[in-house]
């Protein structure tokens, strides 16, 4: 890893060279957005991450993966994502594990990300639902990107991470100066302040024992806030680590692949009308155990970063650390929730 | 770009009615290999696809069978395809049978209703090489005889030296030979060793439940007995998550487990 300074003022010229052979997406007013050569402004790093998760740049909401009868012609073109945090790294680790070192690998998901290089960048400001602390995750990154930035005073400090990051560099490496010990010594203050702030934020629940919450035959939470769920499924299509997907025929005879999620009624029925999870308590305590005991299971990762984005996007305010921690106690008591 | 989601197409030959809501729909050329117990994705172009087990042998170069019972959507669609109509077939997927587990033992082949497809190609290539099991014991049962499937070659199977067939169904009719109820009372004698047969189950859920509970309770250990625990299986290949149970994945580590695989899941068949 080579770690340089980038003065402010060559940032966005950064990113507009960029936009010459890539798609570029960064934040804009906690958004992601494509960056083109005409834009007037440029990325924002908000403090902490956007609204969206970053996995439809690796599997899209919905496309064709197939025709029947024929071949698939698809082109996929190299992009650039300006921003991604921590929780956003350690979500591409879960859709790695399933789509790139399962028994049969997703061929879109592998060229896009060949075909993508990630910019990170350290979560100054973590909002009241982050919690990645929890998760036992930092809110920065200097190993899970291709290029790390971190703002601090006049610039950025920018660590090249991988090769492919520091081909993107290229031409621009001309701009990268030496980070000094001022500038490191920044860093370190920032990073430290990020974390305490996280700790602050979560502070009622820095003793949740996750393996206890993952008790599940305790989970039947049938009067805890679970109950008011309106079955919207906003928090599972805006997690950056669900990756369920529901394949169609179009009357064309090209089929689809869209993303579903495991709250919806039909998920799991089967043909004839048996479900196996028909009351949406059954399909929360799925959910639950998918995050934080199948998949740590089958790929010893928790299905969960701890982005809050599911308490953010949750019109009934369920809240997951809430009711991991409601959980966990009633698991130590042996309790329903 | 090859994608795991492609189909081979194969014409429909013809179809056998089996029961008024059963049929065999017979594909020529065999779109895929596979073993028996594997599933395929079998699909209606324009109309969409789902999980079926052949019911032929793996052993047949010629054509591949399906037999499906009309349940819904994609399974009416079927139905109402003619001779000459193309579909397609990806897979095959999951693991099959263990059929060399099954050698120099006694095996016991449970079905109920439609659940007796997949089995019918597991008997299919247990009798290919017959003489590497010491006994097949078929215990069948359906709804009434009206509903019993492979009634043209059950007669044909019974005359094999080292297979035993006896069937049940819930409602009998006058001229029903066997016995009257549920397929467990099929179990009530069990003509095979306890400690040392392999035990098939196929069938719907319920049923399934049943079967191994009195399997569990005769005293069958549950490494020997191999269940067929069909769910919405959807890509085949272990990702879209809609065939999971607990934490295995009916697609790509079944969709034939033993109850040892299974039994820390609370309530495996819902």
């Amino acid at each position: 890893m080579e770690t340089y300074f980038l003065p402010e003022e060559r940032f966005f010229p950064f990113v507009l060279r960029l936009t010459e052979e890539n798609d570029v997406f960064g934040q804009s007013k906690r958004h992601i957005r494509k960056f083109r050569l005409e834009a007037k402004e440029p990325p924002v790093f908000d403090g902490f991450r956007t609204v969206e998760p970053m996995k439809h740049f690796f599997m899209r909401a919905k496309e064709i993966v197939a025709k029947f009868g024929e071949p698939l012609d698809k082109e996929i073109s190299p992009q650039v994502i300006i921003g991604a945090r921590r929780c956003d790294l350690q979500a591409l680790k879960v859709y790695d594990k399933v789509f790139l070192e399962g028994e049969v690998v997703d061929p879109f998901y592998k060229e896009r990300r060949e075909k993508t290089t990630i910019i990170s960048v350290d979560c100054e400001e973590p909002t009241e639902t982050c919690f990645c602390n929890i998760m036992g995750l930092e809110p920065w990154s200097d190993k899970d990107s291709d290029i790390n930035f971190t703002p601090i005073k006049k610039g950025y400090i920018v660590d090249i991470i991988t090769e492919k990051g520091n081909l993107l560099f290229g031409n621009s490496k001309d701009w990268l100066q030496t980070a000094d010990e001022n500038d490191l010594n920044q860093r370190a203050e920032k990073r430290r302040k990020a974390t305490e702030l996280l700790g602050k934020i979560n502070s009622e629940y820095s003793n949740i024992k996750l393996e206890k919450a993952l008790e599940t035959e305790n989970m039947k939470a049938r009067k805890g806030e679970p109950m008011n769920c309106v079955e919207c499924c906003a928090c599972l299509m805006i997690c950056p680590t669900c990756y369920c997907y529901l394949l169609y025929d179009e009357p064309t005879k090209e089929k689809m692949r869209v993303w579903d999620a495991c709250y919806y009624p039909a998920y799991a029925r089967v043909g004839g009308g048996a479900n196996p999870r028909p009351d949406v308590m059954e399909r929360f305590k799925n959910r639950f155990a998918c995050k934080f005991e199948y998949s740590p299971k089958n790929h010893n990762l928790f299905a969960c970063t701890g982005c809050g984005r599911c308490i953010s996007g949750c019109m009934a305010k369920i809240d997951i650390k809430r009711v991991l921690s409601q959980l966990a106690n009633a698991a130590s008591q042996k309790e329903e929730i | 770009m090859k994608t795991p989601y492609e189909v081979n197409t194969t014409k429909l030959i013809s179809v056998v009615d089996e029961s008024p809501t059963i049929r065999t729909f017979r594909l020529e050329p065999k779109p895929i290999e596979f073993k028996a117990g594997q599933f395929a994705e079998l699909s209606v172009p324009g109309v969409g696809e789902a999980p079926f087990t052949p019911s032929s042998s793996q052993y047949d170069n010629e054509k591949m069978e399906f037999t499906i019972m009309k349940v819904g959507r994609l399974t009416s669609a079927l139905f109402n395809l003619k001779p000459g109509d193309t579909v397609g077939v990806r897979g095959p997927y999951g693991k099959p049978y263990p059929v060399e587990k099954f050698k120099g033992k006694e095996v016991f082949i449970v079905g109920g209703g439609v659940g007796f497809a997949p089995l019918r190609a597991l008997f299919l290539t247990l009798i290919h090489k017959i003489d590497d099991y010491k006994k097949i014991y078929i215990r069948y049962g359906a709804r009434t005889p009206d509903d019993i499937i492979y009634k043209q070659f059950i007669p044909e199977w019974s005359k094999l030296d080292k297979v035993d067939i006896k069937m049940s169904v819930d409602v009998g009719t006058k001229d029903w030979q066997g016995k009257v109820g549920v397929v467990t009372v099929l179990l009530d004698e069990i003509p095979v060793s306890i400690t040392d047969s392999s035990v098939i189950v196929c069938g719907p859920p319920i049923m399934i439940k049943f079967v191994t509970k009195k399997l569990l309770e005769l005293g069958f250990p549950g490494s020997n007995i191999y269940l067929s625990m069909e769910s919405n299986m959807s890509c085949g290949i272990g990702q879209c998550n809609h065939c999971r149970i607990g934490e295995l994945y009916s697609c790509k580590d079944g969709p034939v487990f033993t109850w040892d695989q299974i039994k820390h899941i609370k309530d495996p068949f819902i």
